[in-house]
């Protein structure tokens, strides 16, 4: 901070943010977060869970889109 | 020299007196403009414009993990910290080396697009207004008020409003029709930010590599139902804006050398090409032009570059009237880019901030912004680029580059076309704004209108194709990344203001270095070690004064139009003041983890 008189620090200094046993959240956590596909795509469990599988796609060839 | 040539005038013996407006106030009150005023030539004569703020976000982002720098650089404005997360993410993807998927781009060009949109109305019809309203001009110009009284609307059957001084009326603060319907458009544009990134300003969903956001279909209908019940309020205000402003130029011959520069524009592009983005430096001039506002500088009408590598490059931020110590003696963070280019001392990703907090001398030092400009090769002088408060520079560069043509949009080489459907009363409308012959106030005014129908008519592109990936099952909007022990990373976006860059520089997976420039440095700088004055001053010094006040009751209306244009924001523009150096309280991050302190 240059030639600025400041006090003694009272703050530690900064650590990474990320504390060990957290999620980071850079990799998908599919195994908690039902209905999301490891490709990116999801099914309806991803928004409910009442019936999700009445919610489906009827055909494989149909995209599948979570009810909202 | 960059500075705008003085206008050959008769000269009466000059008649000075000091004026100064400080603090003009948006949102915190730290921008203050002091000229010196000729009342018997009727102009300013000298301009400084200052700041009395430090901040210091350069120095306490250092040593931080770089993953939170969207988060910690949104805090930087109250209005527009979306545009620095945004700009923080670009920044940190190239430094991972991650391109998030498509759908993800799109979910953040909506975002963007819905912050233009409520920016640029709250300001232009709830602040920039008072200024041109019946109330503000009857107290400064009543001659000009009559004649509006008897003027015509030209476009009247598109708005509504019968006189110009009807319009006026209708933008008396707090009363008139178009400030409260203004202030409602303002809070349904929010509304489809927050559906795209979850919290307004700071966006609670937009991470480096993608987004947070559940693509849904009903996010995407929610935001254009919302868009279409706005649409015809962008015509209107269109129309209204045009019919003001050129009544201005009528009915005042000469209004067009109030605020008026040397055309020394740059845009750093906007809305990024979901299908050729791939955020890799080598690639960035190709990626660059790809995006939907295309990137550009602009000298004396001319484009220079619209290559994101060379506006690069050409960065340097220099001292000369600011509260800092020189850092050119420290050691260098890169000396070349990935493509092997030297990168200069005075480059962003070198800066070191070490502040030297002095009193104001304006023979001296005399503000806390520093004086970013643009090094030109090719005449060998450093530019002091403003950003026309944002509108006029990113039109402006997409007319002249040609290059953006898409359904909604179309740039023609001399103009930009907008096409907007059918409203709830207004038929398909396409508005033209074509470049102008002067960089002046009145036309950075008028471009803000015309740049809200452009991020509409977007937003409805970027609608159609998202729901287009989302109906096919494309719903991916996150990419996996690792961060990496060493890496360096730039980020080019615009601020609803104007141009904004972040450069990062990671070293043992923590920020070694780490430098916004929003474009409140350009437009608020000060003079730079050259003597070259910033945007702000060089545009208020030698305009002609049309208020028909004289020195005793004094608005400094013509002033305040000309720094207004400009969309002045001062959090940016500066990089902790608490009082007497009362510490309110000491905190320390992270929240988990007692161990860590």
């Amino acid at each position: 901070m240059g030639n600025i008189r400041v006090g003694r620090a009272q703050a530690k200094p900064d650590t990474p943010a990320h504390v060990s046993g957290m999620h980071q959240g850079n990799h998908g956590r599919y195994k908690d977060q039902k209905g999301h596909h490891e490709d990116g795509t999801a099914d309806a469990r991803r928004s409910t869970g009442i019936h999700w599988k009445r919610h489906d796609v009827l055909a494989e060839t149909m995209p599948n889109i979570p009810p909202g | 020299m960059t500075t705008t040539e003085a206008r050959p005038t008769e000269r009466k013996p000059p008649q000075l007196v000091d004026m100064s407006w400080d603090p003009i106030t948006r949102i915190i009150g730290n921008l203050g403009i002091y000229t010196k005023i000729d009342f018997a030539n009727r102009e300013v004569v000298e301009c400084h414009s200052t700041s009395s703020l430090f901040r210091g976000y350069s120095v306490f982002m250092k040593g931080k993990d770089p993953r939170d720098a969207g988060f910690i650089t949104s805090r930087i404005c109250g209005i527009c910290g979306d545009n620095h997360t945004t700009c923080s993410d670009y920044a940190q993807q190239m430094a991972y080396g991650v391109k998030p998927p498509p759908l993800a781009e799109h979910i953040v060009n909506l975002g963007e697009a819905a912050e233009y949109m409520f920016d640029h109305t709250i300001f232009q019809d709830n602040l920039v207004f008072v200024d041109f309203c019946e109330a503000m001009v009857k107290a400064t110009n009543p001659g000009v008020l009559a004649r509006a009284e008897r003027t015509e609307s030209p476009r009247g059957e598109i708005h509504g409003y019968r006189t110009i001084a009807d319009i006026m009326r209708a933008f008396n603060p707090f009363e008139g029709e178009v400030y409260k319907e203004a202030l409602k458009v303002s809070r349904v544009t929010r509304e489809m930010f927050c559906l795209m990134e979850g919290r307004h300003v700071h966006p609670s969903t937009l991470y480096p590599g993608g987004v947070g956001t559940m693509p849904q279909p009903t996010a995407f209908t929610d935001y254009l139902a919302r868009l279409m019940r706005v649409i015809d309020f962008v015509k209107k205000a269109v129309a209204m804006n045009d019919d003001v402003f050129d009544f201005f130029y009528e009915a005042l011959p000469g209004y067009e050398e109030v605020g008026r520069r040397r055309v020394l524009l740059g845009c750093w592009g906007a809305f990024q090409n979901p299908q050729t983005v791939d955020y890799r430096y080598e690639n960035m001039n190709s990626w660059g032009k790809d995006m939907y506002v295309t990137p550009g500088i602009i000298v004396d009408g001319e484009l220079v570059t619209n290559n994101l590598v060379d506006i690069n490059l050409g960065l340097r931020i220099m001292l000369g009237s600011s509260y800092y110590e020189d850092w050119v003696n420290e050691s260098p963070f890169v000396t070349h880019d990935p493509l092997g280019n030297p990168v200069d001392m005075r480059h962003p990703w070198n800066q070191t901030t070490v502040p030297v907090p002095q009193k104001r001398d304006f023979d001296d030092k005399y503000s806390w912004v520093m004086s970013p400009r643009w090094y030109d090769k090719r005449t060998d002088s450093h530019l002091a680029l403003d950003t026309g408060g944002g509108p006029l520079a990113r039109l402006w560069s997409t007319a002249l580059s040609g290059i953006v043509d898409t359904p909604y949009v179309k740039s023609t080489g001399h103009s930009v076309r907008i096409s907007l459907p059918k409203g709830e009363t207004l038929p398909e409308t396409t508005l033209e704004w074509r470049i102008p012959q002067w960089s002046n106030t009145i036309e950075r005014d008028r471009a803000r209108p015309y740049f809200v129908a452009y991020a509409a008519a977007m937003a409805l592109q970027f609608l159609e194709e998202a729901m287009g990936m989302v109906r096919a099952g494309e719903t991916k909007v996150f990419e996996n990344y690792e961060v990496p022990d060493e890496a360096i990373g730039c980020g080019f976006h615009e601020a609803v203001r104007g141009v904004l860059s972040h450069h990062l520089v990671i070293k043992d997976k923590k920020i070694a270095n780490y430098h916004p420039y929003p474009p409140t440095p350009w437009n608020a700088s000060p003079r730079d070690m050259y003597g070259t004055p910033g945007p702000y001053e060089d545009a208020v010094q030698g305009q002609p004064i049309f208020e028909e006040n004289g020195p005793d009751d004094f608005k400094g209306v013509d002033i305040m139009r000309t720094v207004r244009s400009f969309d002045p924001c001062l959090p940016c523009g500066v990089h902790m003041y608490v009082g007497k150096g009362k510490t309110l309280t000491t905190l320390h991050s992270p929240t988990y983890g007692a161990n860590h302190g």
